[in-house]
């Protein structure tokens, strides 16, 4: 029973990541119908910077999270400006979109391989590691953090989506970029809205879970494909769905790497994926996007 | 004269071969075994990515799992050979019929998928097949691989030379194999499938079995090139499907030009030698990749195939323009 309980309780903090990187995935697909491939690595820059600021330049926590999410918001501006605008400008289709995504997130990569080298490092954390007790579970702050971050980014999401003007336009941009640049939305700042929003998220959630995996270069990579296997678990069209994925795939893993194999845990999660992609080409939650092609 | 008006260029044959003549000529204009080496290198990546150009360049369908085909038909062809004792021409076949029957069940099922989703799924098979490859340690030798056998002839082994023009048959079959295909009545069928499945389907095109066709013939290629790379190499380990190799290809796809007949050559040619070439070129190369694929993608959507075409050029201008005028 502990067992379970402790295998439930990694199982949602990865789930968390997976969850925020899917989140991140599913608002910028939203907007633009283009899979952003570097999402992953948002994550790397946001674990590897607070390396950068707290160990190497020894900045206090607050001016490092700012540095943080400033860096990866430059980032996310020049994928919109060098990648997303001149492909959508051309009317390129959304794979092509993609393919720059992949470019950008190959050059971010090489450009972390400079400044960090391929080693594994220690990335500081900024709550306490130390075991607590929480019932009968062991746990730390760290972890509980990542879930907290999870669900209040959740919430704000959900509010900017659904309780503001701002959300209004984001949400015609998603159903209709022309019609909604006929109503006086300018879908180009929405897009580039959900790349800033995006990197925020996927930045915050790097600086939170680098401790727990310890900062890599190669992280992003695996990253974006479990955020976006959790977005297409759930369904690419709602952000609360592929959330959902997440924290589903995070599960999974968890119990799968307990009682199963845990030496065949990644490729099985991958071949469950797979499987569920032969009945259900669109996602659990899918029904809505395949209806409206 | 218009370009309007001007009636479609006939598509021949004699680029494909003046481009065999030049690989067949290649060996004597080259110095040392390490530039011979480079030129293999060259002509399996070539035929690698002729299959991807097929299955994204003609047909837009994503797969971002040809780096495991490769690995599977080098994996089967050392295999046969080590646990089957085949002799190496059968084993070659062998694999090739593997990579086809492997596609051939993936793709039934995944060629439903559409753009992103087909995309994550053929990742996902490539993810499953990496991450079995370096478990399955007595079955595929884990991540230090299998050593393959050499080729021989009459009881000696194939002089450096002998692999250059096995390799460079490979390429030549690969090459007028993918001419033949995207120069005729499959290459108009494929972009029409491209451009619009639902409108292809209206003109007569059998939409789900020329992609099936695609998609198995572009796993034969990457099979074929696998067994090249085994020739050449004489190793096979899991870091054949590894991510960089798919990078590779893609840099290679797009550089070279996507959708073009002599795309991949150019591509390839490009992609492998420059490296080379620049000294301490080692940390930067993945961010080179990474910036090419996105230059490429932008100015130049048809890639160095595209060069010579007028469109190209204009669309730079447009693209300069547009950016004047919003800013």
């Amino acid at each position: 029973m502990e067992k379970l309980g402790y295998l439930l309780l990694a199982g949602v903090t990865n789930g968390s990541v997976y969850g925020l990187v899917g989140l991140s995935l599913s608002i910028i697909y939203g907007s633009s119908r283009v899979i952003n491939f570097a999402q992953g690595d948002f994550v790397m820059l946001g674990a590897m910077s607070a390396v950068a600021f707290v160990a190497t330049a020894a900045l206090p926590w607050p001016l490092a999270i700012a540095g943080t999410v400033a860096g990866a918001s430059i980032v996310a501006l020049a994928l919109d400006y060098v990648v997303y605008r001149p492909l959508a400008r051309r009317k390129a289709p959304p794979l092509t979109i993609m393919m720059g995504t992949l470019g950008a997130a190959i050059a971010i990569y090489g450009a972390a391989l400079l400044a960090w080298g391929p080693d594994q490092q220690f990335v500081p954390a900024l709550f306490s590691l130390d075991p607590m007790n929480l019932g009968p579970l062991v746990t730390n702050s760290q972890q509980l953090a990542i879930i907290g971050a999870f669900a209040m980014f959740l919430a704000v999401t959900w509010f900017t989506l659904f309780r503001t003007r701002l959300g209004l336009s984001i949400r015609a941009t998603g159903v209709n970029p022309r019609v909604a640049l006929l109503m006086g939305i300018r879908s180009e700042r929405i897009v580039q809205f959900s790349f800033l929003f995006s990197a925020l998220i996927s930045s915050v959630s790097g600086i939170l879970v680098g401790p727990l995996l310890g900062g890599q270069i190669g992280m992003g990579l695996l990253l974006t494909v479990k955020g976006f296997m959790a977005a297409i678990l759930g369904g690419l069209g709602s952000p609360f769905a592929a959330a959902a994925g997440g924290v589903a795939i995070g599960m999974l893993e968890a119990l799968m790497a307990g009682y199963g194999t845990s030496l065949y845990a990644e490729p099985a999660i991958f071949l469950i994926i797979l499987l569920l992609l032969f009945v259900r080409p669109y996602g659990l939650l899918g029904d809505y996007e395949a209806q409206k092609r | 004269m218009s370009a309007i008006f001007s009636p479609p260029r006939q598509a021949s044959i004699y680029p494909a071969l003046a481009v065999l003549a030049l690989g067949a000529a290649l060996p004597y204009l080259l110095h040392g075994g390490f530039q011979l080496r480079l030129a293999m290198l060259v002509w399996i990546y070539a035929i690698l990515c002729m299959g991807f150009n097929l299955l994204y360049g003609y047909a837009g369908q994503i797969s971002l799992g040809q780096q495991t085909f490769f690995a599977i038909g080098a994996y089967a062809f050392a295999l046969l050979q080590l646990d089957l004792h085949w002799p190496a021409a059968l084993a070659f076949i062998g694999s090739l019929i593997v990579c086809a029957v492997v596609a051939l069940a993936l793709g039934v099922p995944l060629l439903r998928l559409r753009s992103h989703y087909l995309a994550m799924a053929t990742l996902a098979f490539a993810l499953i097949f990496y991450g079995v490859t370096t478990r399955w340690i007595d079955f595929t030798g884990g991540s230090s691989g299998l050593a393959a056998p050499p080729l021989k002839f009459a009881g000696a082994p194939l002089g450096r030379m002998a692999v250059y023009y096995l390799v460079l048959a490979f390429a030549g079959v690969a090459l007028l194999l993918h001419d033949f295909v995207a120069r005729g009545a499959i290459g108009r069928a494929l972009q029409a499938i491209r451009d619009d499945e639902i409108g292809a389907a209206a003109l007569g095109v059998d939409v789900i079995r020329y992609k099936l066709r695609v998609f198995v013939l572009a796993a034969v290629f990457a099979g074929m090139a696998g067994v090249a790379f085994t020739i050449v190499s004489l190793r096979v380990d899991p870091s054949m499907s590894e991510f960089h190799v798919l990078v590779t290809i893609l840099t290679i796809a797009v550089v070279g030009g996507l959708g073009s007949r002599f795309g991949a050559l150019l591509g390839a040619a490009v992609v492998i030698v420059l490296p080379q070439t620049l000294v301490r070129f080692g940390d930067l190369e993945t961010l080179i990749y990474g910036v090419f694929i996105v230059v490429f993608l932008v100015f130049l959507p048809n890639g160095l195939a595209g060069l010579p075409d007028r469109e190209t050029w204009r669309g730079v201008a447009t693209f300069l323009k547009m950016n004047r005028g919003r800013s």
